[in-house]
């Protein structure tokens, strides 16, 4: 009896660990997508548009735009599978509009945050299968 | 939920001790106090105010796009829709952070029913799923081991919730 419920908890770990996972690598994409076009936009973009050349400025701006919509949902998504406070939440959100900091927040919450869920989470049936057995 | 009671009555004692100061703990101290509490801490009372002021700032911007868009600009018109759907999400995000610190809070103190664990964040309802199988008489012999094997759950719990997932407070 002991065995079958084993065997029960390790699939059900394994397969809420790989929401999490899933959960992770679609906010990483998002974050890195949106964080090169946001680079683009304003290291490229806006000096052009100063210089007297707007287009890319402005067609990357929309694209940001809409790019930083699916980078909201995605990372929203994470934050409630890691069950984050609304500090790092609102921080993860907004790293999205500013140059450069998507990069430093995605490496801020996988220290923080993922690695030791990810961790964590197997380690989490340990001690009730041990003394089960 | 008979099966979670042998969980609250294992170690009604240790939990306190084993608090870690965050007000999630104080709640499970003082469970004759309302859940909703939390609201109007001044911690939480900064976050709502900010997400009042980001909210109509938000729709003020969208306002702002709108008559830009009206006077010639074409490009506000993208802005136009943006603006008001980033407030749409702040106000859903908002409403669902509320509803997720409820029933973690409920969780550590009164339980919830099994079909409430189903829409549940997944770490809230791992713990709750594993408790109710291990408190379970049919599962283990012993009453004694099922009891202690729900105790660790709920350590296994505490601290995976606190110290590390949760983390800034």
């Amino acid at each position: 009896m002991a065995g079958g419920t084993d065997c029960d908890k390790r699939s059900f770990d394994d397969q809420e660990m790989k929401v999490v996972e899933t959960a992770v690598l679609r906010y990483r994409v998002m974050a890195y997508i949106t964080g090169v076009v946001l680079v683009f936009l304003c290291f490229v973009g806006i000096p052009l548009q100063i210089a007297g050349h707007p287009a890319i400025a402005n067609n990357v701006g929309v694209v940001h735009g809409i790019l930083y919509i699916i980078y909201l949902v995605f990372a929203w998504i994470l934050s409630r599978k890691l069950q984050l406070a609304n500090k790092p939440t609102v921080i993860m959100l907004l790293a999205g509009t500013v140059p450069i900091m998507t990069f430093i927040v995605e490496r801020w919450i996988t220290r923080r945050f993922i690695s030791p869920a990810l961790a964590g989470q197997a380690k989490a049936a340990e001690p009730v299968s041990r003394s089960a057995r | 939920m008979e099966n979670a009671a042998p969980i609250e009555g294992a170690a009604p004692t240790d939990g306190t001790d084993l608090a870690d100061g965050t007000d999630l703990a104080a709640a499970a101290a003082a469970p004759s106090g309302p859940v909703w509490r939390f609201l109007v801490a001044p911690r939480w009372l900064g976050w709502h105010l900010l997400m009042v002021v980001s909210f109509w700032g938000m729709l003020w911007l969208g306002d702002w796009q709108l008559h830009r868009a009206l006077s010639g600009n074409a490009l506000s018109w993208a802005y136009t829709f943006e603006w008001p759907l980033f407030a749409g999400f702040a106000v859903v995000f908002w409403a669902k952070t509320i509803r997720d610190e409820f029933r973690l809070k409920r969780g550590e103190t009164l339980g919830a029913s099994s079909e409430d664990a189903e829409s549940l964040p997944f770490g809230v309802g791992m713990v709750r799923a594993r408790a109710a199988q291990s408190a379970t008489p049919a599962d283990d012999e012993d009453p004694e081991l099922s009891a202690y094997n729900a105790y660790l759950t709920r350590l296994n719990a505490e601290v995976k919730n606190h110290g590390r997932w949760h983390g800034l407070r």
